[in-house]
């Protein structure tokens, strides 16, 4: 009996560093591991939605130029220059460019989702969207 | 609905609801309840069709195909 003691607390004594190891490793680490997935995954879930909400004209567009062109609904020479990723958002008139938008929703999210809802706004909500705009 | 997440989805079955199935009546009041919710922290919500312009809703519209729902957007 006294040799499976023995035997016991000599396994425990050697686990038990790989266990204060383990656990300074999951401390140290665990916001980065788990925040890398999430933000990966909200960023995919996102490209999937823009794709879904674009034509594949529209689409094809953004990714080889670098901005999405949404006309106006109230100013027909009107058009809005999307960024693919964060910036200012150009309009032109007549194929000129007339002002620059800085607007962005208050709580970060997925470059994607921040396309759409420039569009959203402008086709949906422009008199708010451009009230809200710092325009310069 | 967007969010810092990623989009949350949540869905709706006005024909079950409109027989009285109580679970689809429930998910309706649910998304109702979101939309409102959002939309009181200055969130817009719009009913959207692949392929046409958004539209602007203030009140959900059960018999949308799909609303689509942004946080409160301001200027930089």
């Amino acid at each position: 009996m006294s040799e499976i003691l023995v035997h016991a607390s000599e396994i425990a004594s050697n686990l038990f560093p790989l266990l204060v190891m383990g656990l300074v490793f999951w401390l140290v680490f665990r916001n980065p591991v788990c925040r890398i997935p999430k933000r990966a995954d909200a960023e995919r879930r996102a490209e999937v939605l823009l794709r879904q909400m674009l034509t594949e004209e529209e689409y094809q567009q953004l990714s080889s130029q670098g901005y999405l062109k949404v006309p106006s609904p109230t100013v027909s020479n009107r058009v809005y220059l999307i960024p693919r990723y964060r910036g200012l958002v150009r309009v032109h008139e007549s194929g000129k460019p007339v002002m620059r938008l800085c607007i962005g929703p208050v709580e970060p999210v997925p470059d994607a989702d921040v396309v759409l809802m420039h569009k959203l706004m402008i086709e949906g909500n422009e008199e708010d969207y451009l009230r809200t705009a710092n325009i310069f | 609905m967007l969010t810092s997440q990623g989009d949350a989805v949540y869905t709706w079955d006005e024909e079950k609801a409109a027989a009285g199935d109580p679970g689809a009546i429930e998910a309706i009041r649910e998304a109702e309840r979101i939309i409102r919710e959002a939309q009181s922290r200055g969130g817009v919500a719009f009913r959207v069709k692949p392929g046409q312009p958004a539209e602007r809703i203030d009140h959900f519209d059960e018999k949308a195909e799909e609303i689509i729902v942004i946080p409160r957007l301001v200027g930089g």
